[in-house]
């Protein structure tokens, strides 16, 4: 797939002057060795939060919701707070494989499949919550519309909830098999270097027969770009019905036009800065540093400020919004959101997410890999308390001030948090160690420049 | 074209009688031989088996039906299983004396009402009244005597009190019975039998709630000892000086009614009673006040002589001679109060609580100068609710300080808990020889009792009520004792050697006493059935010669300067709270999570203290701070609790509800869910509250709750209180609450009420833009509830609790926001002149038509019936909560944890017709739709369509002021679709268009039009 469009005085997307051989090498290398003590320390902490969150859910289910800090006007807060998080982190990964693919954007080779990796563990983690904070989890399928004998007892499609649970479910098989696919010629190469043995017969069975064939190679690109065609409107569609859940509600706040639009561009946001914080930790620790270079870190940067611009617009509309309404409960409710109780989660919000990235506009902050992993960082605390703010805030002191309420986490909620991080990461670190988290396949394409064609094998 | 394969020429010629192999196997019928008629063959047996044991394992794999029920044997007359029968009795819950109707389903009562033929509480009753049907259930409740603290027979411990008492009566020692208000005449009878067997015995009568000094006051006066009958609904202005006759003062229940039939706002020009309310703290009788000052306490007495002195100069009077000084209270509203006080002679009515016998003399003197004795004042036919005589009291305890007394008998009443520290009665007791107490349940003074011989509690026992003359009604046991309980009035026949039941003394005093006081005559037989049936008779009262008009008495002294405390210092304010009153049942969880209708606080008292003086001592809400009593006297006490800011109150007084800190409610330790972070349900000295009857001062001969000096200081320490309206919603920075009106609640004066027309009813519903949901083509149930009416009592939150199984979450999960009452009664602040106005606003689950609950549950866990009821299906709710959050009202309430409570006793008083709830399921109001549904099947067995006057909510039952109304609204001929034609007629946040089926009607004061403050809060 070259491309005779490309400039030569371009950077090449791929240092190091890397052979394809090299490539196939660099990239497989941590399956090939056993892991480092790195990954051990890393693994073990994820696994260590990963109970930690287990125990917590079980003595939820066995004790019951009130072991939550909710209360009969906050029915929702760490909950769905983590629940929208998780689904924002894990828009990134479509986004970069499926619309970037789409405009052709090639840098975006060194990064998709751990995005992509991403993406699936993160919904995995988001899929958790809307389970779990059931007041009677056990009967979470009755969510389903299956044909029953309960007479003709059938779901509710006006519910947000209902349509929040086909569009999860829906982009997270999408993700599944675009992935999947994606990894097919991958998992071949890695199927050819291995020796015989159980291992080699996984593979065999997973790669699905690839033999690199012209033929397998056309159906392969086909497909890809078909999955990539479907793939792209659930990038805008699951958060949007994801907002739904309250834009269509009666609690100010939440009843808001704007969120769907707001709503997108704040998990773009956060899912990039959460491939931002991933990869710069595994190009450092997995040796990545050619694949994964300063130029990739830009763009995605670039990407970052963008949607950080729409997302300070969105704040802003809503208290423009508030104020034009002339809607008293809308007023109060932005008043509150900034200056009441909870103003420091709101402020916290605001400095994480808009105040912080605009670091970014120089190009000093955007090379300075340390500097942008700890903005990553902040972009994704500001992103958690955004949802926190939208739920909490809203909820608390909603339309009759008798029934105004307090909220404060328990260390139940807490720990479910931490069991949800401990969820990604460990899957994560699985992940990279059992499959190439780079698309050697894709990447093979982008290597050398076509002024300076990459050496052969 | 296809083409026929064939096998065989017979298969291609294909005749009649071939068949083709493959559809056939075994064309001619196989050899198996038949099974012999009757016996079950090898296939008949493992087919019959092979179901068998399927079906068996099928119906193992669900929770089996309640496989405990065993149909009656004999079945008892008038228990039919799912009928309820009612029997009409008279409620014990206080001296009140209120008629009741119990509900028995299955031969156990599981619901009180209000009676609506007792002439005094008509159908009303109040929250304790409804609450005490769980202390029939409580399973702390003694179970039989006690001697020295161990259980012991009957035969025993009367064996052992007879000879003690035989002893007494031989040496003419002094034998003492102290006991409350007793309203039984029956047991009065048998008491002053009993009380004449010896040489020298005397019956002490007092209140823990004293109100001894009325009583005084009009023996003073009226050359009567006795506590006269007020009329409310006969008053047209009211003025009231420390009297919180609605919440808690001697009656509620009745003068609530009165009170709401003087100002029910029929005809033009509205009747509506101007109401004038002085007190410190703040009380639901003054939330209801059109004008409500805020005095010190103390200050009752220069109130009412000021009043008293503008009163007697438009009556001509010279009184008094000298200067009386400035009023504490603005001058112009007094002289108008005045005014309209004597434009109203004989209709107007002054009541006080204050326990100074010289202010009631002057309170008697204003009634009688304008005419009210008589008229709403009726001291002829008196009322018994309050008999207490606190001097003897002081006799008492001066007696039992000589040690002069040989025994003493306790009934009906906690003195070891619920006097002052002056008189030290815990101490005192210990000295005599053998002192019995009665109490049906621990308490502090049975602890201290040689033998307790225990009460039935009152639903199970035969007595009788007299509360006001002329007013008797019938006490009928509703079940048979629980425990090894008796009767007083039997144990005092006993220990006289009188061996019959209860129920014949109770027979032979109403043939013997009673009787002869009905008119019309007819057999005893006849009246006795009427009796019990009805629950409540009239009889004549004998005229009595001596009741002297006032006139010849002498005009009395004023009382200038009170006892109030100098500027800047604080003094008590111990009253009764709504829901504890005295403490006497401080055993039972629903009166504890019954938020007090003023605080709003659960499980705990506090002290309260109005803004401003909580910020000159730089306290906040829920601060511990110490309250020490001052002066050398030996009797000086402290009390440590936490602090409440109150707006509306006094700036000099803390106010302290009494009845908290009883023994008995250590049980509530581990009342509410365990687990990780849950706290205790009890205060740090593991008790629920704190007692603060130590501060009771004895003074004058009469108990005094008001008006003693202290000194506050933080401790440093904080509780959190556990209040269902956030406090602090009210005292929020200025830049946050400063936001606009919210459509809640509506107030308007009374002169706009009379201007105002009704609104064209097509702008109320107007059409959207969408068709109907619910087109309601029959029937729609609504409720109309009138906050003028409403006095914030909480009865109906008790009823709702006890008719619809509603947990008791206990004090650290409604310290969470998640108390469980479907029926919440929200209260709203506004500014008014000097004082705060505020609104009660009972709020339940509004039964909207565009319900924003039913539209987001995914599981149709909530849904629209067709007679617009908003229904929750409990089996069908996966928890989601997300109704809850969607709910605009916020009165949806979810199961956080398993609430109910494994307790076989206590859960007898659980509604059979309602499901209890498991946990992760969420709830609400359902407009008692058990009862809808009775009433519907009892309207179609009858054959006739159900009205809306067949079926009554419990609120709507249950409410003294008659508030609520329940309804169908789409009948022109209901009550409720005449009052949404009332110009006060609102919705709540209507703009938001939801269509509720529940609706208000605006709050009405007596005051001159002001623009500024009609309208919204």
């Amino acid at each position: 797939m070259s491309d005779a469009a490309a400039l030569p005085v371009r950077e090449p997307l791929i240092l190091g002057d890397k052979s394809l051989a090299e490539v196939t090498g660099d990239i497989c290398r941590p399956l090939d060795a056993r892991p480092t003590a790195l990954w051990w320390a890393g693994f073990l902490a994820s696994l260590a939060l990963l109970g930690l969150g287990v125990a917590a859910v079980s003595y939820q289910i066995a004790v019951g919701i009130g072991v939550w800090g909710l209360n009969r006007t906050v029915g929702w807060a760490f909950d769905i707070t983590n629940f929208v998080f998780w689904i924002g982190i894990g828009h990134a990964g479509t986004l970069i494989s499926a619309i970037l693919f789409l405009f052709r954007q090639r840098w975006r080779t060194s990064v998709n499949r751990a995005a992509e990796a991403m993406t699936l563990f993160a919904v995995m983690c988001a899929g958790l919550f809307p389970v779990i904070h059931m007041g009677r989890p056990w009967l979470a399928f009755w969510m389903f519309p299956y044909p029953n004998t309960r007479g003709s007892l059938w779901i509710n499609f006006r519910s947000p909830l209902v349509w929040d649970f086909f569009a999860i479910s829906t982009y997270f098989t999408i993700s599944l098999v675009f992935w999947y696919v994606g990894l097919l010629p991958d998992l071949a190469t890695v199927r050819d270097r291995t020796r015989r043995g159980f291992r080699r017969r996984i593979l065999e069975w997973l790669s699905l027969g690839w033999n690199g064939s012209y033929r397998t190679w056309l159906r392969y690109e086909i497909v890809y770009v078909l999955l990539a065609g479907l793939a792209t409107p659930l990038v805008v569609s699951v958060h949007t019905i994801v907002s739904w859940d309250f834009a269509t509600s009666v609690i100010p706040g939440w009843h808001a036009t704007i969120f769907p639009p707001y709503f997108v561009a704040g998990a773009i946001f956060s899912g990039m800065a959460m491939v931002l914080t991933l990869m710069l930790v595994a190009r450092s620790t997995m040796g990545l540093q050619h694949y994964i270079t300063g130029r990739h870190v830009d763009v995605m940067c670039k990407l970052v400020i963008f949607t950080s611009g729409i997302v300070a617009f969105a704040y802003a509309t809503e208290f423009f919004m508030a104020l034009y309404s002339a809607n008293q409960y809308e007023q109060f409710v932005f008043r509150n959101r900034a200056l009441g109780p909870f103003a420091w989660a709101y402020w916290t919000m605001v400095g994480c997410n808009v105040l912080v990235p605009q670091l970014l506009w120089f190009r000093r902050v955007r090379a300075n890999l340390g500097l942008v992993f700890v903005l990553s960082l902040a972009v994704n605390v500001g992103m958690w308390f955004e949802r926190f703010v939208i739920i909490v805030t809203s909820l608390h002191r909603d339309y009759l001030p008798s029934s105004w309420a307090g909220y404060a986490p328990t260390s139940i909620e807490v720990a479910t948090l931490a069991g949800s991080f401990g969820l990604f990461f460990t899957c994560f670190l699985l992940f990279c160690r059992f499959v190439p988290v780079i698309a050697m396949a894709e990447i093979k394409s982008v290597v050398g420049t076509p002024a300076r064609p990459g050496k052969d094998l | 074209m296809s083409r026929r394969y064939w096998k065989s020429i017979e298969e291609r010629d294909g005749g009649e009688d071939w068949l083709p192999a493959d559809r056939d196997e075994f064309p001619e019928p196989l050899a198996v031989l038949p099974d012999a008629p009757g016996t079950l063959g090898r296939r008949g047996f493992l087919k019959a088996a092979g179901f068998g044991l399927a079906g068996t394992l099928a119906a193992g794999c669900q929770r089996g039906p309640v496989s405990k029920a065993i149909p009656f044997l004999n079945q008892p007359e008038e228990v039919m299983p799912g009928r309820a029968t009612w029997y009409a009795t008279t409620c014990g819950a206080c001296s009140a004396a209120c008629g009741l109707l119990v509900k028995n389903r299955d031969g156990r009562p599981i619901k009180l009402e209000g009676n609506p033929q007792h002439p005094l509480s008509r159908g009303g009753l109040c929250a304790v009244g409804q609450a005490s049907l769980l202390g029939l259930y409580d399973r702390w409740r003694h179970r039989g005597p006690l001697k020295r603290g161990q259980p012991a027979s009957w035969a025993d411990v009367d064996a052992d009190i007879v000879s003690a008492l035989a002893a007494i009566r031989h040496r003419g020692g002094a034998l003492r019975l102290l006991t409350g208000t007793i309203v039984s005449p029956t047991l009065s009878a048998t008491i002053g039998r009993f009380m004449a067997t010896f040489p020298n015995a005397r019956h002490v009568v007092y209140d823990a709630i004293s109100s001894s000094a009325i009583l005084d006051a009009h023996e003073r006066t009226h050359g009567r000892r006795a506590l006269p009958r007020y009329h409310f609904g006969q008053a047209a202005v009211i003025a009231g000086v420390d009297a919180d006759f609605l919440g808690t003062w001697i009656s509620p229940v009745e003068f609530t009614r009165g009170y709401r039939d003087g100002r029910s706002l029929e005809g033009n020009p509205p009747r509506c009673s101007y109401h004038a309310q002085f007190e410190s703290g703040l009380t639901i009788t003054g939330t209801k006040a059109d004008w409500r000052t805020r005095i010190a306490p103390g200050e009752e007495g220069p109130v009412l002589t000021q009043l008293a002195a503008r009163v007697a100069r438009r009556a001509g009077l010279a009184w008094p001679a000298g200067d009386v000084g400035m009023p504490p209270v603005p001058g112009a509203p007094l002289d108008d109060l005045a005014g309209r006080l004597w434009a109203a002679r004989g209709a107007s009515l002054v009541v006080s609580g204050c326990q100074d016998v010289a202010v009631q003399v002057i309170c008697n003197f204003v009634n009688h100068l304008l005419g009210n004795y008589g008229r709403t004042i009726d001291i002829n036919r008196p009322s018994y609710q309050r008999g207490g005589c606190d001097a003897a009291l002081g006799e008492l305890a001066a007696e039992l300080a000589a040690g002069a007394v040989d025994g003493l008998l306790v009934a009906a009443a906690n003195p070891a808990y619920d006097l002052p520290a002056d008189l030290d009665f815990a101490t005192l007791a210990r000295r005599v020889d053998l002192l019995v107490s009665f109490a049906g349940s621990p308490d502090e003074t049975a602890a201290l009792a040689g033998y307790v011989c225990p009460d039935h509690h009152y639903l199970e026992a035969w007595s009788d009520a007299e509360p006001a003359a002329g007013c008797a009604s019938i006490t009928q046991p509703v079940l048979a004792p629980i425990g090894g309980t008796r009767a007083i009035v039997e144990s005092l026949a006993r220990w006289m050697d009188d061996a019959r039941p209860a129920y014949e003394l109770v027979r032979a005093h109403w043939e013997s006493a009673l009787f002869p006081r009905r008119i019309p005559v007819e057999p005893f037989e006849t009246f006795w059935d009427t009796a019990v049936h009805d629950g409540a008779v009239e009889l004549q009262v004998a005229p009595r010669e001596s009741a002297a008009s006032g006139t010849s008495a002498p005009l009395p002294d004023p009382v200038a300067a009170g006892a109030a405390p100098p500027e800047g210092a604080l003094s008590l304010v111990l009253y009764p709270s709504v829901g504890q009153l005295d403490g006497r049942h401080a055993h039972n969880p629903w009166l504890q999570e019954l938020p007090d209708p003023i605080t709003k606080v659960t499980w705990d008292n506090c002290a309260s203290l109005s803004p401003d003086a909580a910020a000159s001592l730089g306290v906040r809400e829920g601060d511990v701070v110490r309250i020490e009593t001052g002066g050398p006297s030996p009797a000086a006490a402290a009390l440590e609790l936490p602090v409440y800011i109150q707006p509306g109150q006094h700036d000099r007084a803390v106010a302290i509800p009494l009845g908290y800190g009883r023994a008995s409610t250590e049980r509530f330790t581990r009342a509410g869910p365990h687990w990780l972070e849950s706290q205790p349900g009890v205060g740090p000295n593991g008790l629920v509250g704190i007692n603060a009857a130590p501060l009771i001062v004895f003074e004058g001969g009469t108990l005094r709750y008001g008006g003693r000096a202290v000194r506050i200081a933080p401790t440093g320490r904080r509780i959190e209180l556990a209040t269902t309206q956030r406090h602090h919603s009210i005292i929020e920075p200025r830049q946050v609450s400063s936001a606009g009106s919210r459509p809640i609640v509506r107030e308007m004066p009374v002169s706009a009420l009379s201007a105002q027309q009704p609104p064209p009813g097509a702008t109320r519903e107007g059409r959207g833009l969408w068709p109907d949901d619910h087109p309601y083509s029959g029937r729609r149930w609504g409720l109309i509830i009138d906050l003028n009416a409403c006095t914030g009592c909480s009865a109906c939150v008790v009823a709702c609790q006890v008719e619809n199984n509603i947990p008791v979450v206990g004090r650290d999960e409604v310290r969470r926001q998640r108390e469980m009452h479907w029926l919440r009664i929200d209260r709203y602040f506004t500014d008014a002149d000097e004082s705060v106005d505020v609104v009660h606003q009972p709020m339940l689950c509004q039964h909207c038509a565009n319900a924003p609950c039913e539209t987001v549950c995914p599981v149709l866990a909530t849904v629209h019936s067709a007679d617009g009821l908003n229904q929750q299906v409990y089996n069908r709710c996966v928890g989601t909560r997300y109704c809850a959050n969607n709910c605009p009202y916020k009165v949806r309430r979810f199961n956080w944890f398993t609430y109910a409570r494994a307790d076989a006793v206590e859960n007898l008083v659980l509604n059979p017709d309602v499901t209890v709830r498991t946990r992760g399921v969420m709830e609400k109001c359902s407009l008692c739709a058990q009862r809808l549904l009775e009433a519907r099947i009892s309207a179609r067995a009858r054959g006739e369509p159900a009205r809306d006057t067949d079926v009554r909510t419990a609120c709507e039952q249950s409410c003294p002021a008659g508030a609520i109304v329940l309804g169908d609204l789409n009948d022109p001929a209901s009550r409720v679709a005449a009052l949404a034609k009332d110009p006060r007629y609102f919705q709540v946040l209507e703009d938001l268009n939801v269509r509720p089926g529940v609706g208000y009607l605006a709050v009405v004061r007596n005051r001159d039009a002001d623009p500024g403050k009609a309208g919204h809060v």
